[in-house]
C-alpha cells in the first residue's frame, strides 16, 4: 500500500494528446500551480505526516465514552412502540395495562403532546395519530426504571388498527388512482401530484442540437437498492430537562449540533438557546445523523413528563428498522456522444422512493445534478427528479448523498457508449475528462482539477492492459472496470452560512485550547486541527486540547456533511492562528525589545535572530503584566462559495474533488460470487494533511462502496423489512476487503487549508460503478441494478448459456 | 434474560443436575453461540441453564485417537478442531468446515456438540461429520450409554433422537482405510466470514494409490430440512477413477446429489439458486 505515491510523469504517452492549452499539464502534481498561498510554499513538518487520532487510544482500549455509556442519577430508560402495519388507521390506543406494570414511570402518545411536525418538509409527526404510514412509525413511548421493563410495557400497549392497502412502489404512487400517502405533503399544490414530495429540475445547453450531433445514443434504466449505514454504535440519546429553569441538556450523536438544536426547539416549541447539545464519542455517522429523528424529541418528551433524565438506545434490530437509509431510485439515463467519442448530452429522469416522510435525503438531487451536469465535459444536460411518497420507511442522507447512484448510471452508460462506438474505454474517459480552469455548464469553476492525472494513474497502476489481454476461460473470470467521480471539496453553500468559528486560548503553561464549531464524528478532523496548530505554533500534541462537543461553549458551524470539516474548520483555525500570532508577536517583540513580525514558532518557543522566549512566558506576561490582556482570539471563516441561483447554477463549493478508481474483480462462475481483488484509487485531495487518516477514509469508504455494489440490500416485502440483522443484511467484513492501492493527487487548491480539498465521501462514490463495469468486462453481461448478488450473476450466466445454446439451435440440458 | 445457572464440574454432577431438573424447564449450554440468540426471542423466565463450560471430563473435551476411530469430545471447539494435526491430516473436510465457520471469536467457543444439537441444516461441522459417517455417543442421567449414527440421530428439522435425560458425550469418526484422500468442504455464501452457508457440500473420498474411489461420503447443507448423506451419489462414485472421471460422470454425480436437495427460498437465496449452485459445486470437487 503506497500512502503517498505521488504522480510522476508517465513514461507512456497519453492516449490522446491533450489539446494545447486546453488541458492541464499532466505530470508531477503541483508542477504548474501558480498559487502563492503562503502556507503552501512553506516547508512543513507536521502536515503530510501520519498522526494518530487524538482519541485513538481511548477508542481501541474501550475507554471511550459513547452515548450508550452515559448514566445519570435517577435515569430512566425509554422504549418506543412502532406500527405493526406499514399502512393503517389507528382506531384506538390503550396504555392502561402498560401503566400498571411496576417500574413504568410514564407513557406518551400523540394525544399527550403539543409538538410540531419535523423533517425537511415538516411532513413528519413525531408521534403518529390517525394514520400510520410506514413500518417504523412511532405510536407510543414508555419511560421505565429499566430497559427490560420499558420493552415489556411496550408490548402491553394495545393498539387497534384498521389495516389499509399500502403503496410500496413509487410508480404506483404516482398514478391518479393512488391514495394520498402523506397528509401533510404539498405535492398537489406544488408539483401537480399529491404523492410527489420534492421535485428538482435542472438544464443547460441546447439539448436538441446536441442530440442531432450524436453518433451514439444510449438509453438505459438503472435501479438502486435501499441500503443503510449500519453504524457500529446504534442510535442513542440521553435527555435531561431542568424544570426550574426550563433548560434541556441532550447527549446526542447528531452530526449537526446547531441545526439539531434548532430542529429540537422547533419540534418541541422551545427556545433554541435553552437546549444544550453535548456530543459524546460517536460510533459512526456517515450521514445518518444529519436529520433529527423522532426518537430524539420523544426522549425529551419522556424526560419532561417523568421529571427524570431518560435514555433511549436502539437495539441492532431497531437500528435496521428505524434508522435512515440511502435513497432507492430508478434512473432513466440517456446519453450521447459524437463520432469521436466526445460527449454531447445527458438527459436523466429519476424517480426516488422517498418513503413515508421527507428528510434531508430528498435534496440529494442537488448533488446528483452536479454529477450529471459536470462529471466529464457535458455540453447539454437536462435533469428531472421526483421524490415520491410511498409506505416504505423514509430515506435519509448517506455518505455520497445521491452521488454513488448518479455515478453508477453515468459510468455504466459511458462503457456502453464506448462499446457501441468501438472505442477504448480509457480513451473515451480521457478525452472527455474535466480540466483545470473549466467552468461547467452548471457554473462550477474548477480552479484546480486532478481528474486527468487521477484517471491516468489508476489506468497505469491497475495493469489494465494485462488484465484485458489475459485469457478469460475457466471457472474464475477476471475483469477490470473504471469509474470516476466529482464531488464538492470545499463545503457546499446550502445554508445561509457554510462557515465555522474558532476560539483559541493559550494558557499560562503554554497549552493551547482550540474551541472549534466543527464536530468530530470519527472522521479524524480534530486530529487534523491539532496538526495544523502544531505546524503553525510549534506546540507539541500533548499540549493541545480540542473542545468541540458542547453547543453552550463552541461557536457556530453548520455541521459534518459534504466532506467539509477539515476544509472549513481548518481554514477557520488558520485564520484564528494568524490572529493569535499577531498578539504573541507583539508581546514577544515588546518583551525582548525587538521590532519584528517574523517570529518563528518552534518547540513551545518563539525565536527571532538568535533570541528565544517560551510561549508560556509570553502568555503569562500578557495575563499578569500590564495592560493585562487575555491570550485568546476568535475567528470566523466563511468559504468563498456562493448560493446557486434558482436554476441551480453557480459555483457552490470552495473547490472540487475528483477521483478515479480502477477495480479488478474475479467472478466465480460456479457460485456467481464476485470477489474484488484490487482497488486502485486515485483522488485529488488538494493536499494530503494526515496520510493515515486519509487512508482510513479510503478504506472505510471502499468497504461501504463494495457492499453497495455486491451484497448490501434492505429487503422489504410490502413495507416490512425482512432482514433486520447482520445475519441477513450482508455488510462485508474485514476479511472481504481487497488490497487498496491509493495514489493521492495533490493539486494545491488555494481555497483549502494548505491546498487541501474535502475527501471523506469520495472513496465510495465511483466504487459500485467501477465494480459493475469490471463484472461486465469479466462476463460480457451487464448489470443495471445493484447489488450484483451471486444469484443475479448466476441467473444472468444461465440465461446467457441458454441464449447461446438456442442460437446454436442445440437442445437445452440443465 | 433471567435464569438460574448450574455449572457442574464433573460428569456425576452433570448427570445429577439433569436428573434433578427433569421436570423443570432446563437447557444445556456449551458455547452459547446458538442459545444466546434463541434467548433473545424466547421467554427465559423460570429457565434453568446447565452450563457445560466448567465441566472437566476428557471424554467430553478431548480429541483422542482410538484403535478404529477418532473420538471428539462434544465440548471440543471449532478452534480446537482446526488446531488438531490428526484432524487436519485425516479429515480435511472437518478441518475446512471448522475453519469456515463464523469468525475467530465464535470459533473459540462454538462446540461440535452444540453444532450437532442445534440441528440446523446449515451446520457446517455437522455436514462434515455426516459425510464422515460419524457416530454420536450419548449418555443419560441414569448412567445409560448408547450410540447412534449421526445421520440417523438427526430426525428432522430441529429434531434429534435425544430425550430430555440425554446428552451427547462425544462423537467418533471411523479411521480412513488408507492415506489417499480427496476431502474438502465447499461453503457458498456472500461473505468470507460471519456467514451461514447458503449451500454447503462436504465430501470425503478415499482413494487407492491409482485414484480409484473406494469409499465415498458426501453430504450437502442448507438444501433440505436436514443435512442428507447422499447415498446414491456416493455409490455412483465407487470404483470410478478420480483422475480420469469424465465430464458426463461428474454431471451425473451432480444430478444424483441434487436429488437430495429440496431447498427453500428465503431472503438469502432462492431455491433455484441453491439448486443451481449445488449442482455446479458438485461438479467441481474432482479437480486438483
Ligand atoms: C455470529 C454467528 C455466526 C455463526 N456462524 C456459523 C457458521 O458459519 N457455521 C455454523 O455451522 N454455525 C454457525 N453459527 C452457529 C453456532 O455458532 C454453531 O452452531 C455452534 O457450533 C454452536 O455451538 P455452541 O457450543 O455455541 O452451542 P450452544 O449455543 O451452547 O448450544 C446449541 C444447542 O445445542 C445444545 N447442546 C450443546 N451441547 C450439547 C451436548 N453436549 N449435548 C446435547 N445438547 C447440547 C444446546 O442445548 C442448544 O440447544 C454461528 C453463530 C453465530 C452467533
Amino acid at each position: 500500500m503506497l500512502l503517498r505515491q505521488f504522480i510522476k510523469n508517465s513514461s507512456n504517452p497519453p492516449l490522446t494528446p491533450p489539446k494545447e492549452g486546453k488541458l492541464p499539464p499532466f505530470g508531477r502534481v503541483g508542477v504548474g500551480q501558480t498559487s502563492n498561498f503562503k502556507t503552501m510554499k512553506k516547508e512543513l513538518n507536521i502536515i503530510g505526516k501520519s498522526h494518530q487520532k487524538l482519541d485513538g487510544k481511548e477508542r481501541v482500549s474501550g475507554k471511550a465514552v459513547y452515548g450508550h455509556d452515559i448514566e445519570l442519577p435517577n435515569m430512566l430508560h425509554g422504549s418506543i412502540l412502532r406500527a405493526k402495519y406499514p399502512c393503517a388507521e389507528i382506531i384506538s390506543i390503550d396504555t392502561s395495562k402498560a401503566l400498571t406494570l411496576e417500574g413504568v414511570e410514564c407513557i406518551i402518545t400523540a394525544n399527550d403532546v403539543d409538538v410540531n411536525n419535523i423533517g425537511y418538509k415538516r411532513d413528519h409527526p413525531i408521534l403518529k395519530k390517525g394514520t400510520v404510514n410506514c413500518n417504523r412509525d412511532e405510536i407510543a413511548a414508555v419511560a421505565a426504571q429499566t430497559k427490560e421493563i420499558a420493552d415489556k410495557a411496550i408490548q402491553l400497549i394495545e393498539v387497534k388498527y384498521k389495516i389499509k392497502e399500502g403503496v410500496y412502489d413509487p410508480f404506483e404512487a404516482l398514478k391518479e388512482t393512488a391514495p394520498r400517502i402523506n397528509e401533510f405533503g404539498k405535492g398537489a399544490e406544488q408539483f401537480g401530484n399529491k404523492n410527489v414530495a420534492e421535485y428538482f429540475h435542472y438544464e443547460h445547453g441546447n439539448l436538441a442540437e446536441q442530440k442531432a450531433k450524436s453518433k451514439v445514443i444510449v438509453k438505459k434504466r438503472y435501479e438502486l437498492p435501499r441500503v443503510t449505514h449500519a453504524c457500529m454504535a446504534t442510535s442513542n440519546i440521553t435527555a435531561e430537562f431542568n424544570n426550574f429553569d426550563g433548560r434541556l441538556t441532550l447527549w446526542s450523536s447528531t452530526q449537526v449540533p446547531f441545526l439539531y438544536q434548532r430542529d429540537i426547539a422547533h419540534a418541541l416549541k422551545m427556545e433554541p438557546s435553552k437546549i444544550r447539545v453535548i456530543q459524546p464519542i460517536i460510533g459512526g455517522g456517515f450521514g445518518s445523523k444529519l436529520d433529527m429523528h423522532p426518537f430524539e424529541p420523544i426522549c425529551v418528551l419522556l424526560a419532561k413528563k417523568s421529571g427524570k433524565p431518560v435514555q433511549i438506545l436502539y437495539s441492532r434490530e431497531e437500528e435496521f428498522l428505524a434508522s435512515p437509509t440511502r435513497q432507492p431510485m430508478v434512473i432513466d439515463l440517456t446519453t450521447g456522444c459524437d463520432e469521436n467519442g466526445k460527449f454531447t448530452f445527458r438527459e436523466v429522469e429519476i424517480i426516488k422512493d422517498n418513503g413515508a416522510y421527507t428528510s434531508w435525503g430528498a435534496t440529494t438531487p442537488f448533488v446528483m445534478m452536479q454529477s450529471y451536469s459536470s462529471l466529464y465535459q457535458v455540453p447539454a444536460c437536462k435533469f428531472d427528479s421526483h421524490a415520491v411518497y410511498t409506505n416504505n420507511p423514509f430515506a435519509g442522507s448517506f455518505r455520497g448523498y445521491g452521488n454513488p447512484q448518479a455515478t453508477f448510471s453515468i459510468e455504466s452508460n459511458i462503457d456502453l457508449m464506448a462499446e457501441e462506438l468501438g472505442m477504448d474505454k480509457r480513451e473515451i474517459r480521457l478525452i472527455n475528462a474535466n480540466y483545470k480552469g473549466e467552468i461547467t455548464g452548471q457554473g462550477l469553476h474548477f480552479k484546480t482539477c486532478g481528474a486527468i492525472p487521477a484517471l491516468k494513474t489508476v489506468i497505469e497502476k491497475s495493469n489494465y492492459d494485462k488484465i484485458m489481454a489475459a485469457p478469460n476461460t475457466g471457472r474464475y473470470k477476471r475483469g477490470v472496470g473504471l469509474g470516476s467521480m466529482l464531488h464538492v471539496g470545499g463545503g457546499a453553500k446550502i445554508y445561509r452560512s457554510d462557515g465555522c468559528g474558532t476560539t483559541l486560548k493559550l494558557d499560562d503553561y503554554g497549552y493551547l485550547t482550540i474551541v472549534t464549531g466543527s464536530n468530530e464524528i470519527g472522521q479524524g478532523s480534530e486530529t487534523v486541527l491539532a496538526m495544523i496548530a502544531m505546524e503553525e505554533l510549534g506546540i507539541p500534541k500533548e499540549k493541545i486540547k480540542v473542545i468541540n462537543t458542547d453547543t453552550d461553549v463552541k461557536p457556530w458551524d453548520v455541521g459534518v456533511h459534504a466532506s467539509r470539516t477539515s476544509f472549513v474548520a481548518g481554514n477557520s483555525l488558520l485564520g484564528a492562528i494568524k490572529l493569535i500570532k499577531e498578539k504573541l508577536n507583539n508581546k514577544a517583540s515588546q518583551l525582548l525589545n525587538v521590532k519584528t513580525n517574523e517570529w518563528e514558532y518552534k518547540d513551545g518557543s518563539m525565536l527571532f535572530n538568535g533570541q528565544e522566549i517560551k510561549l508560556d512566558k509570553v502568555a503569562r506576561e500578557m495575563h499578569f503584566a500590564s495592560p493585562h490582556e487575555l491570550c485568546t482570539v476568535n475567528y470566523f471563516y466563511e468559504p468563498p462559495s456562493r448560493f446557486q441561483d434558482k436554476d441551480f447554477k453557480g459555483d457552490v463549493s470552495g473547490n472540487y474533488a475528483f477521483a478515479s478508481q480502477a477495480i479488478e474483480v474475479e467472478v466465480d462462475t460456479v457460485t456467481g460470487n464476485v470477489q474484488v481483488l484490487n482497488v486502485h484509487v486515485s483522488q485529488d485531495v488538494g493536499r494530503v494533511l494526515n496520510p493515515i487518516g486519509l487512508q482510513g477514509q479510503m478504506e472505510g469508504g471502499l468497504a461501504t462502496g463494495i457492499g453497495y455494489a455486491l451484497t448490501e440490500e434492505m429487503i422489504y416485502e410490502k413495507g416490512i423489512l425482512k432482514n433486520p440483522s447482520f445475519h441477513g443484511y450482508k455488510m462485508l467484513t474485514s476479511t472481504d476487503m481487497p488490497d487498496v492501492h491509493f495514489y493521492p493527487i495533490e493539486t494545491y487548491d488555494e481555497a483549502g487549508p494548505y491546498g487541501s480539498k474535502g475527501a471523506g465521501e469520495a472513496p465510495l462514490i465511483p466504487t459500485a460503478a467501477a465494480i459493475a463495469n469490471a463484472v461486465s468486462n469479466a462476463l460480457g453481461v451487464r448489470f443495471y441494478s445493484l447489488p450484483i448478488t451471486a444469484e443475479k450473476v448466476l441467473r444472468a450466466l444461465s440465461e446467457k448459456k441458454l441464449e447461446t445454446r438456442n442460437s446454436k439451435q442445440e437442445t437445452n440440458k440443465i | 434474560m433471567n435464569f438460574e445457572v448450574i455449572s457442574p464440574k464433573t460428569t456425576p454432577e452433570l448427570l445429577n443436575a439433569i436428573y434433578d431438573n427433569q421436570t423443570e424447564n432446563f437447557r444445556i449450554g456449551a458455547g452459547f453461540t446458538d442459545l444466546i440468540n434463541q434467548f433473545k426471542t424466547q421467554e427465559t423466565e423460570g429457565l434453568i441453564l446447565i452450563n457445560l463450560t466448567q465441566l472437566k471430563d476428557d471424554n467430553f473435551k478431548l480429541i483422542i485417537e482410538n484403535k478404529t476411530n477418532f473420538q471428539i469430545g462434544a465440548l471440543t471447539t471449532a478452534s480446537e478442531i482446526i488446531d488438531n494435526k490428526s484432524i487436519k491430516e485425516n479429515f480435511p473436510v472437518l478441518y475446512q468446515a471448522a475453519s469456515k465457520l463464523a469468525s475467530t471469536q465464535i470459533r473459540n467457543v462454538a462446540t461440535v456438540g452444540g453444532n450437532i444439537c442445534n440441528v440446523s441444516p446449515s451446520g457446517d461441522m455437522t455436514a462434515a461429520l455426516i459425510a464422515l459417517k460419524a457416530t454420536c455417543h450419548i449418555i443419560d442421567c441414569d448412567g445409560n450409554e448408547r450410540k447412534e449414527l449421526l445421520s440417523s440421530f438427526i430426525r428432522g428439522l430441529k429434531k434429534t433422537s435425544l430425550t430430555k435425560k440425554e446428552i451427547i458425550k462425544n462423537i467418533t469418526i471411523p479411521k480412513n482405510a488408507g492415506q489417499n484422500l480427496k476431502s474438502g468442504f465447499e461453503k457458498v455464501g456472500s461473505r468470507k466470514s460471519m456467514e451461514i452457508s447458503i449451500v454447503s457440500l462436504a465430501y470425503h473420498l478415499q482413494l487407492t494409490n491409482d485414484g480409484i474411489i473406494t469409499h465415498a461420503g458426501v453430504a450437502c447443507g442448507a438444501v433440505a430440512p436436514t443435512i442428507p448423506f447422499t447415498t446414491s451419489a456416493c455409490e455412483f462414485l465407487i470404483e470410478k477413477n478420480i483422475n480420469t472421471i469424465s465430464e458426463n460422470d461428474k454431471e451425473e454425480f451432480a444430478i444424483k446429489v441434487l436429488e437430495y436437495a429440496n431447498p427453500i427460498s428465503d431472503i438469502r437465496a432462492s431455491d433455484w439458486y441453491r439448486k443451481e449452485v449445488l449442482f455446479n459445486v458438485s461438479k467441481t470437487i474432482f479437480g486438483k
